[in-house]
């Protein structure tokens, strides 16, 4: 069935619609605005999941010239994620209500998350490639101004300056990869095309059209680094944990199921059409790869909200590398474990905040035995925590699981060194079973005397963790409830073939199976040597900071910043020459090089055919400049200029230029008359002396001399050439529609009369100044 | 196009980068003056040189007559522009050399702070 345009579009504006009025509402209500936010999430929401089931694309056609429309695409995918979006959303906007009471910029802070979300939609229903980078960088933006809410602290503010090169950074590449596929679509689609669907629709003739372009490694390469920043990925993942110095509520957002999750969100989509061998490769490296440094992080960090999220790195490193492999397995992998990780990451989120709030510290050194103070809180980390690990029954069992079988089935097709992707995984997962267990120590046990005392949360803030430990929880006992009420279609539409999914607890030992046992003993045996398994870590880490990309990070920021004024003052040194040989030279060479790429630097010569007149008066005008340069003084100059002057009024008039001849004459007279007042009060002369800086200048003046040749010689008409079409109109037109016989004043004062005004402007602008200058000097305003 | 014409430009915009270069203030000015001659014979240039003839000019002989073949008004338009801003120009130069002067005691664009 076909989606509802009306009820899409409604979904993508609303938000932005709502992030207008936010505002106004804060003014009404204020601290409660996270209500109004709610309900708006809660609306998109609804109106995301009435186009469930649907599939297809959507639009109105808004400059059909150009191919250009409004359009959104509607599939299982699309729905999936813009239903975890305004789920999470909508708890996120009620748990706010309460987290951020106290905060100051609050109408700021919902507007923002407001447009953010609108965002997240638009990048989920986006039909048309260029309406998705214009959602992805939007996306950026809201998280920069989200990341660093806190304006005032230093660390807010690199974490946001961060996230913005990164994520920013990494749109160009999308901004790239979007041009190859639309070069391709030329050929594929029989027009040049941004329409998502239709390349989805004809992925085989896209993939084709690509290699033969020899573009498909290329595109694959640039959509992956822009994936990678986003949702990420080693050796771009640096600026997720830093991205913690944000409101816990908006971390708890970015990191479960909205920005992170938009570098997935754009692989699951591209999946059927450049899935390939090189696509496995790279994303199944790239994302294993992911999953086992994040983790291996997680499990050193010593904050909670560090630890998760390093840990959402890790598990989205689990997504990318299950849709990286081919099987249908990578798919489900993918995709359910992106509606899993969703919910119990958005959960152990808010739960952080809660300690945060209630305990007074992140440390995950001082704490223990917080489930006496806080026990639903307790419950609700205890079912998400263990998800989290894997543990099955909980619901990231089943997810993983399936990532094992798709790394199982690949290492099987492949054989060699594929057999690493499993073994691969097996070790994260370890590590992941670890740093949840390491979480989760912080609830049980004694509560140690150094924390003095714990406040009850209020019921807004614990209501929304619990809701996602409950939803986590129903997901856990009866994961085929989810798979088939959302999640099977999500898999259908990043799959090239449907899918029959069945996920449940196994029954029998298969190989994947064998690797969840490993994984949960070894992670049990390994939680007792944790101390010295976190030295050897941290070690690792310590000694190699060259291997850190935050390292790097940092090295190419200050370097840029200090290379910025060093640049500035070497091209910027205050002396007009400089700038003048530079603009000069610039201009003749980009010229000349323009001319030699079209036309050729030779021109046709033909004959003398401009009257001894003409050529006397001029060469005597040229005269007249070359007396102006080598003359002893001001006044021979100024006397040399008005020659020069004169004599090109004289070629006006044998140019058939009446008018010009006039102004010409009135012009020199008033110019030496203007000239010789000057010269009265100034000194005498300045020689020149260095005769190296003059034989340089001499060369400049030579090459745009040289230049100024040429293009007369191009560019001029030729001889005898019939008048264009523009000067024959005026001609014409002058007496019936202008009433003149003089077809040059009747241009000026009539056809282009707003222009002869703004002259007047200019003219009088000038005499002003002159009066500012001259007669107002001592009127106190100098120093 | 006239070789003669193309050389005249040519030497006049060489002639006024050359004066553009200069240390002395009031030469720079000069620069500026000569480099807007050679543009308006470069555009006048542009509109095409033939041999003034009566009918030529674009003045045309009375209401109601034939239209003969002018030379090219619009770009005697844009030139009669260019001559009178670049004399506006060139008075608001020499006004800010003349107050450059004063304030900085010098002519010489290299010593100035």
């Amino acid at each position: 069935m076909a989606p509802e345009l009306a009820l899409v579009a409604t979904a993508v504006a609303l938000p932005f619609v709502a992030s207008g009025a936010t505002p106004l509402v804060y003014r009404l209500v204020g601290a409660r605005t996270g209500y109004f936010g709610a309900a708006v999430a809660i609306a998109c929401f609804a109106l995301a999941g009435s186009q469930l089931g649907r599939r297809g694309a959507v639009g109105v056609p808004w400059v059909p010239s150009m191919d250009v429309s409004l359009r959104f695409y509607v599939d299982g995918w699309a729905v999936l994620f813009a239903l975890l979006a305004s789920a999470i959303g909508a708890l996120v906007f009620v748990y706010s209500a309460s987290y951020m009471a106290d905060e100051h910029t609050l109408a700021r802070y919902y507007a923002t998350l407001l447009a953010f979300m609108g965002s997240i939609l638009g990048v989920a229903f986006a039909a048309d490639l260029l309406a998705v980078f214009l959602f992805w960088e939007l996306t950026s933006l809201c998280s920069f101004v989200l990341i660093g809410h806190h304006t005032d602290e230093a660390d807010s503010r690199y974490a946001a300056r961060m996230a913005m090169i990164v994520t920013v950074g990494g749109g160009l590449f999308l901004l790239v990869g979007i041009a190859f596929l639309s070069i391709a679509a030329t050929e594929a689609l029989g027009a040049r095309s941004f329409d998502l669907a239709a390349m989805l629709a004809n992925a085989d003739a896209m993939e084709s059209s690509l290699r033969e372009l020899g573009l498909f490694v290329p595109t694959l390469a640039v959509v992956a680094v822009a994936a990678g920043a986003k949702s990420a990925q080693v050796p771009l993942h640096f600026w997720l944990p830093n991205a913690m110095a944000a409101p816990t509520p908006v971390s708890a957002f970015l990191h479960s199921a909205t920005m992170v999750k938009v570098g997935v969100y754009f692989v699951g989509r591209l999946r059927p059409l450049l899935g390939g061998d090189e696509w496995m490769v790279l994303f199944a490296t790239v994302g294993l790869a992911t999953m086992t440094a994040g983790a291996a992080l997680a499990v050193v960090a010593t904050d909670i909200k560090e630890l998760l999220a390093y840990s959402t790195a890790s598990h989205l490193g689990l997504m990318v590398a299950g849709f990286g492999f081919q099987s249908v397995y990578g798919a489900e992998a993918g995709a359910f474990h992106l509606f899993n990780h969703a919910l119990f990451k958005a959960a152990l989120f808010l739960v952080a905040g809660i300690v945060a709030h209630e305990v007074g510290t992140r440390r995950l050194a001082g704490l223990s035995g917080l489930w006496r103070d806080l026990p639903v809180t307790a419950a609700v980390a205890g079912v998400t925590g263990l998800s989290m690990a894997g543990i099955p029954p909980f619901s990231g069992f089943y997810s993983k699981e399936l990532l094992f079988e798709a790394a199982y089935e690949a290492a099987h097709a492949a054989g060699g060194l594929a057999w690493l992707y499993p073994a691969v995984a097996v070790f994260a997962s370890v590590l992941t079973v670890l740093y949840s267990l390491r979480l989760l120590a912080i609830f049980v046990g004694e509560r140690p005397g150094a924390v003095a005392s714990v406040h009850r949360p209020s019921a807004a803030l614990v209501a929304p963790p619990a809701v996602l430990g409950v939803a986590t929880a129903v997901v856990s006992v009866a994961p085929q409830l989810a798979v088939d009420a959302v999640v099977e279609a999500a898999i259908g539409a990043t799959a090239a073939e449907s899918p029959d999914v069945h996920v449940g607890l196994p029954t029998h030992l298969t190989p994947p199976v064998a690797m969840s046992a490993v994984t949960i003993v070894a992670g049990a045996a390994a939680y007792p040597v944790l101390g010295r398994l976190q030295r050897a870590i941290g070690a690792v880490v310590g000694a190699t900071p060259i291997a850190r990309p935050n390292w790097w990070y940092d090295r190419l920021l200050s370097g840029t910043e200090a290379a910025g004024p060093r640049v500035a003052r070497t091209v910027h040194n205050g002396l007009l020459r400089t700038y003048v040989v530079w603009v000069l030279a610039a201009a003749s060479a980009l010229a000349l090089a323009g001319y030699a790429a079209t036309t050729g630097l030779v021109p046709a010569v033909e004959g003398v055919r401009v009257t001894p007149g003409i050529t006397l008066v001029l060469l005597v005008a040229v005269v007249a400049a070359v007396a102006v340069v080598s003359a002893p003084s001001h006044v021979v100059g100024v006397l040399a200029l008005s020659i020069l002057g004169f004599m090109v009024a004289i070629f006006y008039i044998l140019a058939s230029a009446p008018d010009l001849a006039l102004t010409q004459l009135v012009v020199e007279t008033l110019v030496l008359l203007i000239f010789l007042l000057v010269l009265e009060q100034l000194p005498a002369f300045y020689a020149d002396t260095d005769r190296l800086v003059a034989a340089r200048d001499a060369v400049l003046s030579v090459v745009v001399g040289a230049t100024a040749f040429l293009t007369v010689m191009l560019a001029s008409p030729d001889i005898g050439a019939e008048p264009t079409a523009i000067a024959r109109f005026y001609a014409t037109e002058a007496v019936p529609a202008g009433g003149g016989t003089n077809v040059v004043n009747v241009i000026l004062v009539d056809f282009r009369g707003f222009d002869t005004l703004g002259e007047l402007f200019v003219v009088s602008i000038a005499a002003m100044s002159v009066v500012v200058l001259i007669a107002m000097r001592n009127r106190g305003e100098t120093r | 196009m006239s070789v003669a014409l193309a050389f005249v430009v040519g030497g006049l915009f060489g002639l006024g980068t050359f004066l553009l270069l200069r240390r002395d203030l009031v030469r720079v000015v000069w620069g500026v003056a000569v480099v807007s001659q050679a543009a308006n014979v470069y555009l006048i240039s542009m509109g095409g040189v033939a041999p003034g003839t009566h009918d030529s000019v674009p003045v045309l002989a009375g209401h109601g007559e034939p239209v003969p073949e002018t030379t090219d008004p619009l770009v005697q338009a844009l030139v009669l522009t260019a001559i009178v801003i670049s004399f506006g120009t060139t008075a608001f130069a020499l006004a800010l050399t003349y107050r450059a002067y004063e304030e900085n005691e010098t002519m010489d664009v290299q010593e100035w702070q």
